[in-house]
C-alpha cells in the first residue's frame, strides 16, 4: 500500500497525480464524453448560424462588389450604413421596427387586459359554464396564428390586391384598407391567439395564490378593491411578467400574420422586412435586420431574467390552492359567460366556420345552396389551370403532408432525444463548465426569432464549407434548423426531467453491474418515456404549424403543409389553400389530445415551459 | 482478510472547503457487521458511496478484498458495475418501471445467468424477506417497509461479497423498525455477507453491529466494539454521542498538578504529560446514598423522570446538573438532599484537547497517601463495592 508516502503528500496530493486521478474516474463517466460532443455539435449548430450572420454584416456579400467597390469578402460598413443611415434606411429598417413595436406592444396591452380578466373569470368566480371554459378559451392558441389570417382576408379582403374577393366585398360592402389589412387586422388576429396564453400562465398563478393571504387581508378589515391591487395584484406580478415578455419576444418574431395581412399594403414588420430582404438577395442588409431582431430578442431576455430574479425574492405563490373559494357574481353571472362567449366565438367558431366554409363555396360569400360543392376537398377533373382535383386527391398534398410527418416528425424526435442526453450530460458531466456551456447554448436559439434563425442557417449551409455538402434545398437543412429552433425547449424539459429523477435509480443500476448502454435502454428512457412523448409531440405540434423557417429553407420539392398552402394563396387557390390549413389544425388538435392522453398533466404545464 | 480497507481516506467535494470525509482510515473484516455511527452530515453517506465507486476520493486509497479499486497515487478508478458491491440507498431508489420480481432479477440478467437458475435464486431472496407475494407489483404500490425489504432482494440477489446500507431503518416505523433489525441480523447470520450500515441512531448501532465505527465532521473518532465504544469512549465526543441518557460532565476547576480534584475531593492522581479538564461519569454509574461520608458529594434531587420501568433522576450539584438513571424506585422526593457516591473506577477524564486520558493503577489507587481516617468506613465501602461491580455486570 502507501505507507512509503510522506504525511503532507497524503493529505494532498500533487496536481499531476489528481489530474491523472480525475481522468481515471471521468474515464468511467460516459456522460463526460457526451457533454463534450453535444457542446461540439451544438456549437456548430446554433452558434456558428448566429455568429455567421453577424459576421455577414460586416462582410461584402458576392453580387455587391460593384456597389461597394470592394472585393467580395472584404470587410465593411456598407450594410450597416445603407440599413440605418441610408436614404432608404427609413422603408428597410426603422418603419419596419415602428411598426413590429407598435404592433408587439398593442398585442402584450390587449391580450393581458382581456386574459388576466378571463382568467380570473374562469379560475375565480362562479360564472356559468366555468370548466367548459376553461378548456374552450385555450383554443385559439393551438391553432396556428395564420389561420385566423386567411379567415381574415376570407371575409375582409378587398380588391387592393387580385384574386377571389372577400365576403363582404361580394355582398356589396366595401371594406377599406385599414380594416382590411395592417396594423388594425394583425394586432386583432395576434391578441385572439395570445389571449389564452395569458388566461393559463395568469390563470396558474391563481390558483396557486394561498387564499389565506386574502381571508388575512380581509379580516384586516380591507375592502375587495384593495385586496386585489395591493395583495392578488403584486403576487402574480411574476406570472403578468413573464406573459407579457412571452408574448412580446414572440409577437417580434411572427411572420406569417404580417406576410398574409401586411404585405399586400406593403405594411412591413422586421421579419417580413427581412424575408424581403432575402427574397430580392439583399443578404448583407437581411443580416443587419437578423442582427437588429437578435438584439431585441437578447434585450427581451435580459428584462425576463431581471425581473425574474427580482420577483424569486418574494415569491412564495405556492400554498394550499385547493383552497380557492370563488366569488360570487350574482347578476353578472351571464353577462361574464356572454363575454367570454364572445371570446370563443371570435377566436374559435367564426374562423375555423370561415374557412371551412370557404373551401365549399365556388364564389366566396354568395350563399346559394349552387354554389355550395365539395369539389375543393374530392373533386375531379376541376376546370382550373393547375390544381385540377380536390386537395384530398392531389399528390402534392399527400406529399407535403408525409413531408411534414417525415421533417417535423423527425426533428421532434431527434430534438426531444438530444434534449434528454443535455439533461443527461448537464447534470452527470465532471466539468461544470461543460455542463453550463450546454446549458446556455441550447436556449440560445430563444433569442432568434425563427425567421433570422432560418436566415441564419442560409447563410450557414447554404454554400458548402468544409466536410459539409451545400445543404439548401434538402430536407436534411430543414430538420436540421428545426433541431435547432426546438433545442431551448427540448433542452429545458431535458434537464427538468433528469433533474426530477435523480441519479439514484442508475446509480443503482451501476452497482447492479449495468453498463452505460443498459442503463440507458433498460432505466433512464424507460422511466422517461412519459416526459420524452411529451417532449417529442409538444415540439411537433408547434412544428407543423410553423411557418418562418419553412418559408426560407424550403423549395417546392420539401415543402411542408404550411409552405404548401401559402404557396396555394400566392397561386390564389383560396379555397384550397384553406382546406390545407384545416387540415394542419386538424393535426395540431389531434397531436394535442394525445398529449394529454399520454402526460395526463394538461397542456397548461407544458406551454408554461 | 480484510473485505474492505480505508487509508487515510479523504473527500473534498467541488466548492467545499472543509473536507466531508477526513483521513479515514479503517478496516473491515470478511463477514464484519459494522456500523459508521454519527450525527448528520458527519459524512457517513459519503464514506458508503465512495467504496460502492459512486464517488470518487480526493486523496487516499480504498481496497476491497485487497484489491486497490480507488487511489489518487496510482491513479486508479474502478468504476461501480465492476466492484460487487450492494449498497441499498437511503430511499431505496428503486426501479419505478418494473415490477418487484423485475427489480430483484435485473442484476442476475445483467450476469447473463440461466433462466432457470435466475428464478431459483430470485424466489429463494424474495421468500427469505417475505416479499414472494409482492413479486407482481410495481415499487409505487408498495409500503416502505416492503419497499425496503425489495430493495434489499435486489442487492442480495447478485450475491455481493460487501452489502453497504444507508439507514436502512430510518424511513420505518417503530415497529417495523424493531422487526427490520431482527431481520437484518438474521440476514447477516444466513448469509454470512460483510455489511456496513449507516446509522444516527446509536441505540440501532448497538443493538446490531460487531464492530461501530463513530465519526464526527468528517473524521473517525473511535473504533472498536459496542461495548469498548461504551465502557472506553476515546474522546468527550464519543462519550457524550453514545450513552441515552447523555453522559454527565464535570468541569474540574480544582485541580493541580498532583491531583485531580472535585469539590475538595481527590478524585486520583494525575497524570505526569496531561492534566484532566473535565471528568465524565455514565448516569447509571452514580450511587446515591442517605449517609454521607468522605467520598460523598451533597447533590439536591430536582427532578424524577420516570421513563417506563427505570427512572431518571436529575440532580444539582453546585451549578452543575447531573443525571442518573436506576432501574429500582427512587426513594426519594424532589427537592430531597442526598449525597452521591462516584466510584473512582467508573470515571472517565479527558484532558483540554478533550482527549481520554488513560490513568494506570496508581494513580487511581491514592489511598496511600491520605490517612487512614479519610478512607471511607469499611462497611459502607464494601456495600458500595458490590453494588457497583454489579452495575458492571450488568
Ligand atoms: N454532492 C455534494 N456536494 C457538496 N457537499 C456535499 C455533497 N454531498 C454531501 N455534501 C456535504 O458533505 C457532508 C457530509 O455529507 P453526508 O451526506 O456524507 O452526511 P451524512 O453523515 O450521511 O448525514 P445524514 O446522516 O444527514 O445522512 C455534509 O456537510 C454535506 O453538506
Ligand atoms: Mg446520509
Amino acid at each position: 500500500m502507501t505507507t512509503l508516502l510522506t504525511a503532507a503528500e497524503q493529505k494532498k496530493p500533487n496536481l499531476w497525480r489528481r489530474a491523472r486521478h480525475s481522468f481515471a474516474v471521468a474515464r468511467h463517466e460516459p456522460a463526460n464524453l457526451i457533454g463534450l460532443v453535444l457542446a461540439i455539435f451544438f456549437a456548430y449548430l446554433i452558434l456558428a448560424p448566429v455568429l455567421s450572420i453577424l459576421v455577414d454584416s460586416f462582410i461584402v456579400q458576392s453580387g455587391d462588389e460593384a456597389r461597394t467597390h470592394q472585393d467580395e469578402g472584404s470587410f465593411t460598413f456598407y450594410y450597416i450604413v445603407r440599413t440605418l443611415y441610408s436614404r432608404i434606411s427609413e422603408i428597410l429598417i426603422w418603419q419596419p421596427l415602428y411598426n413590429t413595436l407598435a404592433i408587439a406592444a398593442s398585442t402584450v396591452v390587449f391580450s393581458m387586459s382581456i386574459g388576466v380578466v378571463l382568467a380570473w373569470l374562469v379560475n375565480r368566480t362562479n360564472m356559468a359554464g366555468r370548466a367548459w371554459f376553461a378548456t374552450a378559451l385555450i383554443v385559439p392558441f393551438m391553432l396556428p396564428t395564420w389561420t385566423f389570417a386567411l379567415a381574415w382576408t376570407t371575409i375582409f379582403k378587398n380588391r387592393t390586391v387580385g384574386g377571389q374577393p372577400g365576403w363582404l366585398e361580394s355582398l356589396g360592402i366595401t371594406t377599406s384598407n385599414s380594416v382590411a389589412y395592417g396594423y388594425f387586422p394583425i394586432v386583432f388576429i395576434l391578441v385572439l391567439h395570445y389571449t389564452p396564453l395569458v388566461i393559463l400562465i395568469v390563470g396558474n398563478a391563481l390558483r396557486r395564490l394561498d387564499s389565506q393571504m386574502e381571508d388575512s387581508a380581509r379580516v384586516l378589515g380591507a375592502p375587495s378593491r384593495t385586496i386585489a391591487f395591493s395583495i392578488v395584484l403584486p403576487l402574480i406580478r411574476p406570472a403578468l411578467m413573464s406573459a407579457a415578455l412571452l408574448i412580446f419576444a414572440d409577437c417580434i418574431g411572427e411572420f406569417a400574420v404580417p406576410y398574409i395581412l401586411g404585405l399586400p399594403v406593403r405594411y412591413d414588420t422586421l421579419a417580413t422586412g427581412l424575408y424581403r430582404a432575402l427574397d430580392t438577395r439583399q443578404n448583407g442588409v437581411a443580416a443587419v435586420i437578423a442582427a437588429v431582431i437578435m438584439i431585441i430578442g437578447v434585450i427581451t431576455l435580459l428584462i425576463d431574467v431581471r425581473m425574474m430574479k427580482e420577483a424569486r425574492r418574494f415569491v412564495t405563490v405556492g400554498g394550499k390552492g385547493n383552497m380557492d373559494r370563488l366569488r360570487k357574481l350574482g347578476r353578472m353571472r351571464l353577462p361574464a359567460s356572454g363575454f367570454a362567449g364572445a371570446f370563443v366565438l371570435i377566436g374559435v367558431v367564426l374562423p375555423l366556420l370561415t374557412l371551412f366554409l370557404s373551401t365549399i363555396m365556388i364564389l366566396p360569400g354568395r350563399f346559394t345552396l349552387d354554389n355550395f360543392t365539395l369539389d375543393y376537398w374530392i373533386g375531379s377533373n376541376l376546370d382550373t389551370v393547375a390544381l385540377r382535383n380536390g386537395i384530398l386527391l392531389t399528390p402534392e398534398f399527400w406529399q407535403a403532408a408525409w413531408n411534414t410527418i417525415v421533417i417535423v416528425g423527425s426533428s421532434s424526435m431527434i430534438s426531444g432525444v438530444l434534449g434528454l442526453l443535455v439533461g443527461y450530460a448537464v447534470l452527470r458531466c465532471s466539468f461544470k463548465g461543460v455542463g453550463s456551456f450546454l446549458r446556455q447554448i441550447t436556449f440560445l436559439p430563444y433569442l432568434v426569432p425563427g425567421i433570422a434563425f432560418a436566415a441564419a442557417f442560409l447563410s450557414l449551409f447554404a454554400v458548402a464549407r468544409g466536410p459539409i455538402p451545400a445543404l439548401y434545398g434538402t430536407p436534411l437543412i430543414l430538420i436540421i434548423a428545426l433541431v435547432a429552433e426546438k433545442m431551448p425547449f427540448a433542452s429545458r424539459s431535458g434537464i427538468a426531467a433528469m433533474t426530477q429523477l435523480g441519479k439514484e435509480p442508475e446509480e443503482a443500476a451501476r452497482i447492479a453491474g449495468a453498463n452505460w448502454f443498459s442503463r440507458m435502454g433498460k432505466i433512464i428512457i424507460p422511466i422517461q418515456a412519459g416526459p420524452l412523448a411529451t417532449g417529442i409531440l409538444l415540439p411537433f405540434i408547434s412544428g407543423i404549424k410553423g411557418v418562418s423557417l419553412f418559408i426560407i429553407l424550403a423549395i417546392p420539392s420539401t415543402d411542408v403543409l404550411t409552405t404548401y398552402s401559402l404557396r396555394l394563396l400566392d397561386y390564389n387557390y383560396d379555397q384550397a389553400a384553406n382546406a390545407v390549413v384545416l387540415m394542419i389544425a386538424l393535426i395540431a388538435w389531434l397531436g394535442t389530445v394525445l398529449i394529454q392522453k399520454i402526460s395526463g398533466t394538461g397542456l397548461a404545464q407544458g406551454l408554461e415551459n | 482478510m480484510p473485505a474492505i480497507t480505508l487509508t487515510n481516506l479523504t473527500k473534498c467535494y467541488d466548492g467545499n472547503t472543509e473536507p466531508s470525509v477526513d483521513q479515514v482510515s479503517l478496516t473491515v473484516e470478511d463477514g464484519e457487521f459494522m456500523c459508521l455511527l454519527g450525527p448528520s452530515g458527519c459524512g457517513k453517506t459519503t464514506i458508503l458511496r465512495m467504496i460502492a465507486g459512486i464517488e470518487h476520493s480526493t486523496s487516499g486509497e480504498i481496497a476491497v478484498d485487497d484489491l486497490v479499486v480507488d487511489s489518487v497515487h496510482q491513479s486508479c478508478f474502478i468504476p461501480p458495475e465492476q466492484r460487487r458491491i450492494g449498497f441499498v440507498f437511503q430511499n431505496y431508489a428503486l426501479w419505478p418501471h418494473m415490477t418487484v420480481e423485475r427489480n430483484v432479477d435485473f442484476g442476475l440478467r445483467l450476469q447473463k445467468v440461466p433462466a432457470q437458475e435466475r428464478k431459483e435464486r430470485c424466489l429463494d431472496v424474495m421468500s427469505k424477506l417475505r416479499i414472494l407475494e409482492y413479486a407482481d407489483r410495481y415499487p409505487s404500490q408498495l409500503s416502505g417497509g416492503q419497499q425496503q425489504r425489495v430493495a434489499l432482494a435486489r442487492m442480495l440477489a447478485v450475491n455481493p461479497g460487501v452489502l453497504l446500507l444507508d439507514e436502512p431503518l430510518s424511513n420505518l416505523d417503530a415497529t417495523l423498525r424493531l422487526e427490520m433489525r431482527a431481520e437484518l441480523r438474521r440476514l447477516h447470520q444466513t448469509f454470512g455477507t460483510t455489511i456496513i450500515f449507516v446509522s444516527h441512531d446509536q441505540w440501532e448501532a448497538m443493538t446490531l453491529a460487531n464492530t461501530i465505527a463513530v465519526m464526527n465532521k468528517g473524521q473517525l473518532q473511535q473504533i472498536g466494539t459496542p461495548d469498548e465504544i461504551y465502557a472506553e469512549p476515546s474522546n468527550r465526543f464519543v462519550a457524550e454521542f453514545i450513552g441515552n441518557p447523555k453522559i454527565n460532565l464535570i468541569k474540574l476547576k480544582e485541580s493541580n498538578d498532583k491531583f485531580i480534584n472535585l469539590a475538595s475531593h481527590i478524585l486520583a492522581r494525575q497524570p505526569e504529560s496531561k492534566f484532566a479538564d473535565v471528568c465524565a461519569i455514565r448516569p447509571e454509574e452514580i450511587i446515591l446514598t442517605n449517609t454521607a461520608n468522605i467520598n460523598t458529594l451533597p447533590m439536591v434531587i430536582e427532578n424524577i423522570m420516570p421513563t417506563g420501568g427505570s427512572w431518571v433522576i436529575e440532580l444539582s450539584f453546585a451549578e452543575d446538573r447531573l443525571f442518573h438513571s436506576t432501574q429500582s424506585r427512587p426513594k426519594w422526593r424532589e427537592g430531597d438532599q442526598v449525597n452521591a457516591y462516584l466510584p473512582t473506577p467508573s470515571l472517565h477524564f479527558f484532558d483540554h484537547d478533550e482527549k481520554r486520558l488513560v490513568l494506570s493503577e496508581s494513580h487511581l489507587d491514592y489511598s496511600n497517601l491520605l490517612p487512614s481516617s479519610a478512607l471511607p468506613n469499611k462497611q459502607n465501602a464494601n456495600q458500595i463495592h458490590t453494588n457497583q461491580s454489579y452495575a458492571k455486570q450488568a
